[in-house]
C-alpha cells in the first residue's frame, strides 16, 4: 500500500502517521465504526469456538470444561485410509470448477452483450438464471432422472448407436456430470455479476474504438474485457479462495455408494462423521485444515495477481 | 441512437454470422435451462397418482389437476411463512445495503492508514469460523433466539458482497468525489450523493444477492427459532420437501413408515414458494442498461 | 359427533372445576396436606425434594379423576390425574412429518390438548424443523438451561446413555420410577425383558421408553412381488432364492420388465435388512450367531454368496441397473407402471400406497407379500427385519434443568396407564374412536376423513403411528393396515427365527461407543463401495479376500470384541 503513505514524501515516525490519518479521516472512521463491531461480535466473538478443534468437545461442557487433546483430530484425519482421495476428489472437482465453470459466466454475459434485440436479451437473461432457485433437492433429482440407464441422455445414446447404462453410477462420468450440472444451474445467476460490470464499461471508449476502425472482436479484446477486468480478477482470486470448500449438500444427493471414490469429498465426509459420530472436535478440525489450506491460496493468488493485473483484494 | 448508428456502419458478413450463431447458443440454453422450471410446473399441475408412474421427461402434465394447490394454500403455514419472510426481507435488505455500503465505501477509499488491517480482518471471517454452536451461543447471549432479529442482524453484511461493491467503488473516478469534497460535501454526502447513484447496477446486484439469500435462506431459521409459526417461508418448503427423506437417514426401519407427502403437493409448494422471488429479476434487470456512467459524467 | 365430543368435556371439566374447588378449599384452610401424604416416599434425592410442596397441593385434590392405574403401587395411592394445580413443563420432541403438515405444534393437535387437560399438566411443546432433528438436538444441547423433558433416540446419543448422565444432561431416574410412576413401574414388573432393555449395565434408568405393545409391530418390512403377474404366469409366491431368480426371469421374459426386481436401495432402513442378504445368512450388520457372539456379517462368506448371486441377478438384467441412484420416487413409479414385477419395502408406506396408486390406473393390480427367502426349500428363515420389544427412538428423559422433577414424571407415567394407552393409541373417545364389543375401533374421522389421507388424520388424535414414550398398541396396526394384503404381509414377514439374532440395546462403555462408532464409520464406507463394485462387476470376486482382509485391518476385531463384551454384559443383567 505504498500509494497510501506515499504522499508524505519524508518517513515520518508511526505515531505521527497515526495521528495525522486519525485527524484527516476521522469521519472516515466512525463510519465504518458499525461495520467493525459487527464482524467483532458476529465473527470475532463466536471465532474462538474453532479452537474445539484441539479438544475432545463436549456442547454440554463448553469449550472452557471439553478435553484437550492437542493435535489428535487432526492426525487422526492425516492417517485415515481416506485422506488422499478426499483431498484429491475436493480439489479435482474445484479445479474442474475453476477451468470449465469459471468462464462460462462471462462468455455468457459477453454473449449477452453482444445481441442487440433488447426483448430478446431479457429474455435469456431471464430463463438462464431461473435454475438456480430451484432446490437442489429437485435439481439433483432431475440429473438423475437424466443420468440414469432410463434417461434422456441414454436416448440419445441409444439413437447414435451407444448402449444403455447408468450414467450416474460410473465413477469415471461423475465429476463430468457434477460441473456440467454446475454450470448449467449457475451459470445465468453467475452473469449477473458481469452483466452489471458490462454496464459501467464507458460508452465513449467503444465510440473512439469505432472511430478507430475496431471490430466487435477487436473492440471485446480491447474495450470490453479491460473494462471488467477487475470483476473477474476479484471473482477468480475468491474462487481460489475456495479451493477445498466443494460443499456437501450436492454431493451427497448426487453421489452413491459406487462413485465414492470420485465423488467423496471433504465436505461430504464430514458430514457423514457428524452422523455417526457427532464428533463436532473432529469435523472441525478438518474445518480447519481447509480454511488454512484456502486462506493460504487466498494470500497466494492475490499476490500474484497484484503483481501481474494490479487489481488485489487488498 | 448512436447504437444503432454503429450497427448500421458494421454489417460485414462475419459479423453477421456470428448473430446468427449467438442467438441459436443463447436460445439453446435457453430452453435447457428453462426445463427444470417447467418440469416443477408441469408436475404440480399434475395428478398425483399418474404422475407417480411417469417416467422420463414431462413436458406436459399428466392427468390435469389443481389438487395440489388446493392443498399447498391451506397449510396455514404457507401464508404466516410469506408474512415472515416479507418482514425479514423488508428489514433486512435494508440494513443489508447500508452496511454493506458503509464497509464498501471505507474499504474503497485512498490514503487511509488502517484500511489494509482491517481488510485482511474483514477476509480471515471468510475462512475461519468458530462453526455452528459458538455462533448459536453467541445468538443466545445477545437474546437473539426465538426472534426475527437473529435472522437479520448476524447476517447485516456478507463480507463476499461486500468486497463485489468495494471493487465496484474503486471504479468511479476519483474526480468525481473529489469534486464533491471541494463544493464541501463530506463522507456521508459523498457515499449517498455521488458513489451510490453512480453504482446503480451494481446495487441493484447487491439487491438481488441479498434478497435472494434472505428469500433462499433456510438453516438458521429453522435453528433458532423454536415457535413454528415463526419460520419464514424455506422452511416450511424444506420441510414438506425433506418429509420423505429424513425418516430413512435418521431412524430405524419402522420410522420410515411414513406416509409420503404426495409428490404433487411437494412440487406445488416450490412453485408457491419461488414465483415471487423470481419476478424480482425482471425489474432490477432495468438498472443493468449502459450508459449510467456516461451521463454521470457529462453532467 | 362434535356435540358429544363437546358434551363430553364439558362434562370433564365440570368435574375439573369441582376438584379445583376442593382443592382451593383446603388450601384456604391452611392444611399442609402434602408433607403427610407423602409416607416415607422422600427418596432423599435433592432434586426431588424440591418438589415436596407442590406434591402435598397435588395430593390433595385426591378425588377428582378416576385413573385405571389406581393401587398400582403403594405410594400412589393418593395421587390421581389430573394434577391439580397444573403447573408448566418444557417438552422437546419431534414433530413428525405428517403432524407437521396439518399442525405448527403438538399444542395445536387434539392430542396435544387433551394430554394436558387429562393430566392437568400445561405442556409447551418445542419441535424443531422437520428433516433437522440431528443439527438442532446437538444445538439444544449446548444451551445453558435444557427443556424439562426431550425425547430423542438416546441409545445413539455420543458415548451412549451412561455418557448423557455424566454429562449432566439425563436425570438418572431410578428414584423418580420408584416414587412416581407407578404405570411404568407395573408394567416393567410385568414384562422383564422390556426392563432388561431399558437400563444400562449398572441398572440405571434414564428414560421412558417407546415399546413396541406385540409381536405385528415389530415387523414392518418385507418383500412384495405383483399378485396378479404370478397368476397370469401360472406361478407361485416364491420362497427359495432359486424360485426367485426363476419367477423374475419370467418377469424379465413373459412380462417384460425392464427392472423386475428393485427398491430403495439407499434407504439404510431397507438395505440393513436385504432379505437376500439374509437368505445366506449374512446381514451386512452385526447380529448375534448360533455360537452367541457377535457377528459382523459383510465378512462372512454367507455374504460373498449374496453379492455372487446379486451380481449373476444384475448381469442377466433382473434387477435394476440404477439400484444405486434410485429414489423412493422412482421406486414406487417402477412398481406402479409395471417396469417393475418385485421390491423390498414397507407394508403401510409401500405396500400400501403402490397397490392402491397402482389400482388407479389397472384394475386388477395386485401386490402379494412373499416370505423371507431361504436357500433350501421347506426351512424356516432364519433371519427377517423384526425390532425390539424396545425401540431406540422416541424416548423421553427428564433433564437436569426440570425443576419439578415429579411433574414431569406424573406426565411421562400417565402415558403407560390404561387411560393414557387409549390416548396415546386410539385418542379421543367419542371423537377418534369407539368402544365396540370392548375393543377400540377408529372412527371414520380417521379411517374415511375425506380431507386427510389415514396417516395424516391419526397424526392429529394419537402418537401411535409414529413413536414416542408410550406402549404402542397391537390393534392400531391391525386398523392401520386396511387392505388384507398388509395384514397377511404382516403375518408373512414375522415368521422368522430373527429373534435369536437381532442385537438388544445394549450399552457400551462411554470409551467403547467413541472408539467404535471411529472403527465403523470407516468400515461401513468401505463395505458399501465394494458392496456395490460387487453387485455391479466393477470388482471381480477374486479380490474377496482382500477385501475381507481390509476390513480386518481397519481393527473390525476390536469392534466385536467391544459388542461380545457389551452383550455379556447385558446378558448378566
Amino acid at each position: 500500500m505504498s500509494e497510501t503513505i506515499g504522499k508524505t514524501k519524508e518517513r515520518e515516525s508511526f505515531s505521527i502517521r497515526v495521528k495525522k490519518d486519525w485527524k484527516r479521516n476521522r469521519s472516515l472512521y466512525l463510519m465504518v465504526l458499525p461495520v467493525i463491531l459487527f464482524y467483532i461480535l458476529f465473527h470475532y466473538k463466536p471465532m474462538y469456538g474453532a479452537i474445539i478443534a484441539f479438544q475432545d468437545y463436549n456442547p454440554r461442557q463448553g469449550v472452557t470444561g471439553s478435553e484437550w487433546v492437542g493435535f489428535d483430530q487432526f492426525i487422526r484425519f492425516f492417517t485415515s485410509p481416506y485422506f488422499g482421495r478426499l483431498v484429491k476428489n475436493t480439489l479435482l472437482l474445484s479445479v474442474y470448477g475453476i477451468i470449465f465453470g469459471f468462464p462460462a459466466p462471462i462468455i455468457l454475459a459477453l454473449l449477452l452483450n453482444e445481441l442487440r434485440a433488447r426483448r430478446f436479451k431479457k429474455t435469456v437473461q431471464t430463463i438462464t438464471y431461473l435454475p438456480h432457485f430451484i432446490s437442489l433437492v429437485v435439481v439433483t433429482g432431475i440429473i438423475k432422472d437424466f443420468t440414469q440407464s432410463t434417461g434422456l441422455i441414454n436416448d440419445i445414446i441409444v439413437m447414435f448407436g451407444g448402449e444403455r447404462s447408468s450414467l450416474i453410477q460410473n465413477p469415471a462420468l461423475y465429476r463430468t456430470i457434477y460441473i456440467v450440472s454446475d454450470i448449467w444451474q449457475g451459470i445465468g445467476w453467475g452473469s449477473i455479476i458481469y452483466l452489471s460490470a458490462l454496464s459501467g464499461v464507458d460508452q465513449q471508449l467503444y465510440e473512439a474504438a469505432s472511430i478507430d476502425g475496431a471490430g466487435r472482436w477487436k473492440q471485446l479484446i480491447h474495450v470490453t474485457l479491460p473494462g471488467i477486468a477487475p470483476t473477474i480478477v476479484i471473482m477468480l482470486i475468491m474462487r481460489m479462495g475456495q479451493l477445498l470448500g466443494t460443499g456437501y449438500e450436492k454431493t451427497i444427493l448426487l453421489y452413491n455408494e459406487a462413485t465414492y471414490e470420485t465423488a467423496d469429498v471433504i465436505a461430504s465426509y464430514i458430514y457423514r462423521v457428524g452422523i455417526l459420530e457427532r464428533n463436532w472436535s473432529y469435523s472441525t478440525a478438518i474445518g480447519l485444515f481447509n480454511s488454512v489450506i484456502n486462506l493460504a491460496l487466498l494470500i497466494a493468488t492475490n499476490k500474484i495477481s497484484r503483481r501481474v493485473s494490479e487489481t488485489s483484494l487488498w | 441512437m448512436k447504437r444503432q448508428a454503429k450497427s448500421a456502419i458494421r454489417t460485414s458478413t462475419g459479423s453477421k454470422v456470428f448473430d446468427v450463431c449467438n442467438i441459436l447458443i443463447l436460445t439453446l440454453l435457453s430452453l435447457v435451462c428453462i426445463y427444470p422450471v417447467w418440469y416443477v410446473l408441469m408436475a404440480s399441475f399434475s395428478d398425483s397418482s399418474l404422475l407417480m408412474q411417469h417416467t422420463g421427461p414431462l413436458l406436459k402434465p399428466v392427468g390435469f389437476s389443481t389438487g395440489a394447490y388446493k392443498a399447498v394454500l391451506k397449510n396455514p403455514m404457507i401464508l404466516s411463512g410469506y408474512l415472515n419472510t416479507l418482514k425479514i426481507l423488508t428489514i433486512g435488505l435494508l440494513t443489508n445495503i447500508v452496511m454493506t455500503s458503509l464497509g464498501a465505501y471505507f474499504l474503497s477509499r485512498k490514503g487511509v492508514l488502517w484500511k489494509k488491517p482491517i481488510m485482511i480482518l474483514i477476509t480471515v471471517t471468510m475462512f475461519i469460523s468458530g462453526g455452528m454452536i459458538p455462533f448459536y451461543q453467541t445468538l443466545q447471549d445477545f437474546h437473539l433466539t426465538d426472534t426475527h432479529w437473529g435472522l437479520i442482524l448476524p447476517f447485516m453484511i456478507s463480507t463476499y458482497n461486500m468486497i463485489i461493491l468495494r471493487t465496484s467503488f474503486e471504479s468511479i473516478p476519483e474526480s468525481l468525489c473529489e469534486a464533491a469534497r471541494i463544493d464541501g460535501a463530506g463522507h456521508w454526502k459523498i457515499l449517498f450523493a455521488v458513489i451510490l447513484p453512480l453504482s446503480r447496477a451494481m446495487l441493484a446486484v447487491m439487491v438481488l444477492y441479498y434478497g435472494v439469500g434472505i428469500w433462499n435462506g433456510w438453516f438458521w431459521g429453522s435453528t433458532i427459532l423454536s415457535d413454528r409459526t415463526m419460520y419464514p417461508l424455506q422452511v416450511v418448503l424444506r420441510e414438506i420437501l425433506m418429509a420423505n427423506d429424513t425418516s430413512s437417514m435418521t431412524a430405524g426401519v419402522a420410522a420410515g413408515d411414513v406416509e409420503a407427502v404426495g409428490a404433487t403437493i411437494r412440487y406445488a409448494t416450490i412453485i408457491v414458494a419461488t414465483v415471487p422471488i423470481l419476478f424480482v429479476y425482471p425489474f432490477l434487470q432495468k438498472y443493468f442498461t449502459k450508459g449510467v456512467m456516461v451521463g454521470a459524467v457529462k453532467e | 359427533m362434535k356435540r358429544t365430543t363437546k358434551r363430553t368435556l364439558e362434562k370433564k371439566e365440570r368435574i375439573r372445576k369441582g376438584a379445583l374447588l376442593i382443592t382451593a378449599a383446603i388450601a384456604a384452610a391452611g392444611i399442609a396436606a402434602g408433607c403427610g401424604s407423602k409416607d416415607g416416599k422422600d427418596a432423599g434425592k435433592d432434586t426431588i425434594s424440591k418438589e415436596q410442596t407442590e406434591t402435598g397441593k397435588t395430593d390433595a385434590s385426591e378425588p377428582a379423576g378416576t385413573t385405571a392405574s389406581e393401587g398400582a403401587d403403594e405410594g400412589s395411592k393418593a395421587f390421581s390425574y389430573p394434577v391439580a394445580d397444573g403447573g408448566t413443563l418444557s417438552y422437546w420432541l419431534e414433530l413428525n412429518a405428517n403432524a407437521a403438515a396439518n399442525y405448527s405444534s403438538l399444542n395445536d393437535a387434539e392430542f396435544g390438548k387433551k394430554l394436558q387437560e387429562n393430566t392437568g399438566i400445561t405442556v409447551e411443546f418445542q419441535h424443531p424443523a422437520v428433516g433437522q432433528l440431528q443439527e438442532q438436538f446437538n444445538l439444544l444441547l449446548s444451551n445453558r438451561t435444557l427443556p424439562d423433558i426431550i425425547e430423542y433416540s438416546w441409545l445413539t446419543y455420543a458415548g451412549g446413555p451412561q455418557k448423557a448422565i455424566e454429562d449432566g444432561v439425563v436425570l438418572p431416574l431410578n428414584d423418580v420410577i420408584d416414587s412416581y410412576c407407578p404405570n411404568l413401574k407395573a408394567y416393567l414388573e410385568a414384562n422383564p425383558d422390556v426392563d432388561k432393555m431399558i437400563k444400562t449395565d449398572d441398572g440405571t434408568y434414564y428414560c421412558f421408553p417407546f415399546i413396541r405393545g406385540g409381536e405385528k409391530l415389530k415387523t414392518s418390512t418385507g418383500l412384495m412381488l405383483r399378485g396378479d403377474w404370478l397368476d397370469e404366469l401360472g406361478l407361485e409366491v416364491p420362497t427359495t432364492m432359486d424360485e426367485w431368480y426363476d419367477v423374475l426371469t419370467a418377469f424379465k421374459t413373459e412380462k417384460n420388465a425392464s427392472a423386475p426386481f428393485t427398491y430403495w436401495y439407499s434407504s439404510q432402513g431397507l438395505t440393513d435388512n436385504n432379505p437376500f442378504a439374509y437368505a445366506y445368512g449374512a446381514p451386512r450388520n452385526f447380529y448375534i450367531g448360533d455360537d452367541n457372539k457377535v457377528h459382523f456379517g459383510a465378512v462372512e462368506d454367507g455374504y460373498r454368496e449374496y453379492l455372487q448371486t446379486m451380481h449373476k441377478w444384475m448381469s442377466e438384467g433382473l434387477i435394476d441397473v440404477d439400484l444405486a441412484t434410485l429414489t423412493n420416487d422412482q421406486v414406487s413409479a417402477k412398481i406402479t407402471n409395471g417396469s417393475a414385477g418385485a421390491s423390498f419395502g414397507w407394508c403401510g408406506s409401500s405396500l400400501g400406497t403402490w397397490t392402491s396408486a397402482g389400482r388407479a390406473t389397472e384394475e386388477d393390480f395386485t401386490l402379494v407379500s412373499a416370505p423371507y427367502p431361504t436357500v433350501e426349500k421347506g426351512d424356516k428363515p432364519e433371519f427377517g427385519q423384526k425390532d425390539n420389544d424396545f425401540v431406540n427412538m422416541g424416548c423421553a428423559v427428564i433433564t437436569t434443568s426440570c425443576e419439578n422433577v415429579e411433574l414431569a414424571a406424573r406426565l411421562l407415567d400417565y402415558a403407560y396407564s390404561d387411560e393414557g394407552h387409549m390416548l396415546f393409541n386410539f385418542g379421543i373417545e367419542g371423537t377418534s374412536y369407539t368402544m365396540e364389543n370392548g375393543e377400540p375401533v377408529y372412527t371414520d374421522l380417521i379411517l374415511n376423513n375425506p380431507d386427510l389421507s389415514i396417516t395424516h388424520a391419526m397424526s392429529g388424535y394419537i402418537r401411535a403411528n409414529y413413536n414416542g414414550p408410550f406402549v404402542q398398541d397391537e390393534a392400531y396396526a391391525d386398523q392401520y393396515y386396511v387392505l388384507d394384503e398388509q395384514k397377511e404381509a404382516l403375518a408373512v414377514w414375522s415368521d422368522t427365527n430373527a429373534d435369536k439374532h437381532i442385537i438388544p440395546p445394549v450399552t457400551p462403555t462411554v470409551e467403547e461407543s467413541k472408539e467404535q462408532a471411529q472403527i465403523m464409520n470407516e468400515i461401513n464406507t468401505y463395505r458399501d463401495e465394494m458392496t456395490l463394485k460387487f453387485i455391479l462387476g466393477n470388482r471381480s470376486f477374486d479380490e474377496w479376500d482382500d477385501y475381507v482382509e481390509t476390513i480386518r485391518e481397519m481393527n473390525l476385531d476390536r469392534v466385536l470384541e467391544i459388542q461380545n463384551a457389551a452383550l455379556e454384559r447385558y446378558q448378566a443383567r
